[in-house]
């Protein structure tokens, strides 16, 4: 069985060895040993309450249990940009008009701002391509939000989520073309990584001070404001499914969209329930499966948060698994589960 | 012989045609024959006006040609720019986005609307036939007016500008209007212009931006044209340069045509701004410069303007270079130099062509040396000129009247330099 579970320190080797997999686009998730051994240790702090506001983060691991394999991560962070400021474009309306000639514009502006401080970030998806099969993406990235609907207390009030930006045939980004490349002055997969480690102070100095017309840039760049790439595109499907939007904030180097939305909100934070398990044969609850929706299924527990898909839904006040199934995510007969169940048949998430 | 007075109510027809041609537009002359007619009383009762500081006075200056009475062209002076409004420019800002971890450091432009120069003096509506484009003339019309603000400081700020056109392709099209107002006001920038009647209305406020705009992010064709000035405004973009304005610091929100500026002290037209006596040409007995002065042998063409009796006047005449002191039959009669005594006598050199009658074959000799000496001394400068540039300029002998060279290369830099 296929489960998410927070990550732990005998996982580091796993980790490099999948960070081998991922191309130039996940700056967050390279195969650096200290880096990954850094993030392992901070979600190990965050877990025992030993780490302050601002290092507080969770990592998780999507493993195989079957064979031992480690096939993907997830991450969310509790505040962002409490210790190093995060940037984003807001993108304002400006209205010009003049009565006397009949005129009234509407144009954009992005404004340099810090109004995502503090909010949980959902972060670091990634997802090995052999194991990109119908619903495992969906498991991999919704397990976060089960996460949080179970530990509720240990999130702020709002979440967001930043997509990557638009990339044109060439890979490059058009927007980092005509606004960030005049700024920065360097690559974007530089600047990227900069940014991304935490080495930030090169964006204040050099980013624009003063809002930036988007109507006055070249039509590529325009198009580019608020769009997803082409490939985070199903991810981006998903979050809006679990409730987030995009509300005019944008990546500052690519100008791809951030979706965001109140923690209360998150669908699974309003419609997942908590229910006692009880275990049954596998033949007994798989017989109807083509009628059953698949499940989101975790345990309660912080320190060994395990989340699974399986088919089936609450029934007379209780949950169903399969002994096998129970084991795989270290829950008894008779413990509390949490249960989100998709109201109606998933798509191709 | 060509001059420059101020514009009145009579000049309105020939006015009228010249709004109507020019092309391209020029803002500053209405097309419509009232509001033209309002520009011109205005302009001659701020000549008739006592001003001892900028107001709302408009001062509209035409070149005519004396033998025929034809008007050949227009300019004139906004004593102050918006003066009931404010005037809106970008002001063209650098600023450093540098990091030292990075090793960046680079210059970016933003261009920023501005009112600094509202309340400032404008030169404004040079209009010239385009037959006289190419010649002195059009020296002539642009720097008369710098001749009237040097004879009228009070009348006028201190920092002075001049808005040019921007350039346009064929069509009329404005790369920087495309790249920025269109954005702004979804328009041609001909119908906005006429829309606006001389770009200082304050609807321009509500439409166009508020936050500074980058130049770097702008199309390449519009950063290529920022400050360029239109072919059609070449000319007047050299003329304001060979006078000391200076570019870059402003562009017109329109077009991005260039604004210069200039301290009216340090232009040329005031600097080397000098005082001399209308002397009769020919009536020279002599003339007598200082020793190793700056192309004192010779004669030069310069701006001459009347001083404070009657209207403005202001001609091209050559006149020799430098300060040079002139003995006439008067001065040598007070200096008690009788004709008799007098060894010889020439004419200066480089007076105005065909107005000297030819010398006596027997002055050829020079004056005795401590007169020479003594004549410096009295430090009297002299315009020769003939009966048709006394004509125009509406003076007598013995009536000052202020010098500038035309080209300030061909002469001294300044008064100062050369006494």
């Amino acid at each position: 069985m296929i489960v998410v579970r927070v990550v732990q320190t005998g996982d580091v080797d796993a980790l490099v060895a999948l960070a081998q997999e991922t191309g130039p686009g996940l700056t967050s998730f390279k195969p650096d040993r200290a880096a990954l051994a850094a993030r392992i240790g901070r979600t190990c702090r965050t877990l025992e309450d030993r780490a302050a506001p601002h290092e507080q983060g969770y990592f998780f691991v999507m493993e195989d249990t079957g064979s031992g394999d480690i096939a993907g991560v997830c991450g969310i962070e509790t505040a962002v940009g409490l210790d190093q400021p995060f940037y984003n474009y807001r993108v304002s309306t400006v209205v010009h008009a003049s009565q006397q000639l009949g005129i009234w514009t509407l144009m954009r502006a992005l404004n340099i701002s810090h109004d995502l401080t503090g909010y949980a970030e959902v972060c670091s998806l990634f997802l090995s391509p052999r194991y990109r099969t119908h619903g495992v993406g969906g498991l991999l990235s919704r397990s976060r939000f089960l996460f949080i609907a179970q530990f509720r207390e240990r999130f702020p009030q709002r979440i967001c989520a930043e997509m990557r930006g638009h990339f044109d045939a060439e890979g490059t980004s058009p927007f980092w073309r005509a606004v960030g490349s005049h700024f920065y002055q360097i690559d974007f997969n530089a600047a990227d990584y900069l940014s991304s480690h935490g080495r930030k102070s090169f964006l204040a100095e050099l980013m624009p001070r003063f809002p930036v017309y988007v109507e006055l840039l070249p039509e590529q760049a325009q198009e580019c404001v608020g769009l997803t790439h082409a490939d985070t595109l199903p991810a981006r499907k998903m979050l809006e499914a679990e409730g987030l939007r995009y509300e005019n904030h944008v990546d500052i180097f690519d100008a791809g969209p951030v979706l965001e939305c109140h923690i209360a909100d998150l669908r699974t934070v309003r419609e997942s329930v908590v229910v006692p398990l009880e275990i049954v044969a596998p033949d007994a609850r798989r017989d109807d499966a083509r009628d059953v929706p698949r499940s989101l299924v975790s345990n309660t527990s912080l320190d060994d948060f395990r989340c699974g898909a399986v088919a089936g839904r609450v029934e007379q006040g209780v949950f169903r698994l399969s002994a096998d199934e129970a084991a795989a995510l270290r829950v008894k007969a008779g413990d509390p589960v949490r249960v989100m169940t998709p109201k109606h048949k998933q798509g191709t998430s | 012989m060509l001059f420059v007075r101020p514009g009145r109510l009579a000049d309105l027809d020939a006015l009228q045609q010249m709004a109507r041609t020019a092309q391209p537009v020029l803002h500053s002359l209405p097309h419509d024959r009232h509001a033209l007619e309002a520009r011109l009383a205005l302009s001659e009762d701020s000549f008739r006006a006592q001003a001892d500081f900028p107001g709302e006075e408009f001062y509209l200056f035409v070149l005519e040609d004396s033998a025929t009475g034809k008007l050949l062209g227009t300019a004139s002076i906004v004593a102050a720019a918006g003066y009931s409004e404010p005037f809106y420019v970008f002001r063209n800002d650098a600023l450093i986005h540098a990091s030292r971890e990075l090793h960046v450091n680079r210059k970016i432009h933003a261009l920023t609307m501005s009112h600094e120069l509202t309340g400032k003096s404008r030169l404004a509506g040079f209009y010239i036939e385009p037959g006289l484009r190419g010649d002195a003339a059009a020296h002539l019309l642009s720097r008369a007016r710098m001749m009237y603000i040097a004879a009228n400081r009070k009348r006028f700020t201190s920092e002075i500008f001049s808005l040019l056109l921007g350039v346009t392709d064929e069509a009329g099209v404005s790369p920087f209007w495309e790249a920025v107002g269109r954005k702004f006001f979804g328009r041609n920038f001909a119908d906005i212009e006429v829309q606006s009647g001389g770009r200082s209305n304050t609807f321009i406020a509500e439409v166009m931006p508020s936050y500074p705009i980058y130049v770097p992010l702008l199309p390449e064709a519009a950063q290529r044209v920022l400050g360029e000035p239109d072919e059609h405004a070449l000319l007047a973009y050299e003329i304001h340069l060979d006078e000391g304005f200076e570019t870059d610091r402003y562009v017109d929100i329109f077009d991005a045509g260039p604004v210069l500026t200039a301290q009216v002290e340090r232009i040329a037209s005031v600097r080397c701004n000098e005082t001399r006596t209308v002397q009769t040409a020919g009536e020279l007995l002599e003339a007598v410069t200082p020793p190793g002065a700056v192309g004192a042998s010779g004669g030069a063409t310069y701006m001459v303007a009347n001083n404070s009796r009657g209207d403005f006047r202001c001609v091209l005449a050559e006149l020799p270079v430098g300060r040079t002191a002139g003995l006439t039959a008067e001065l040598a009669a007070g200096l008690g130099v009788g004709p008799t005594e007098r060894p010889a006598a020439r004419p200066a050199a480089g007076l105005a062509a065909g107005s000297s009658t030819p010398p006596p074959a027997d002055s050829r000799a020079a004056l005795p040396l401590d007169l020479q000496a003594e004549l410096l001394a009295a430090r009297i400068a002299f315009a020769p000129l003939d009966a048709a540039t006394r004509a125009a300029l509406d003076v007598r002998e013995g009536d000052t009247v202020r010098c500038v060279v035309l080209h300030p290369d061909s002469g001294p830099l300044s008064a100062e330099d050369a006494s």
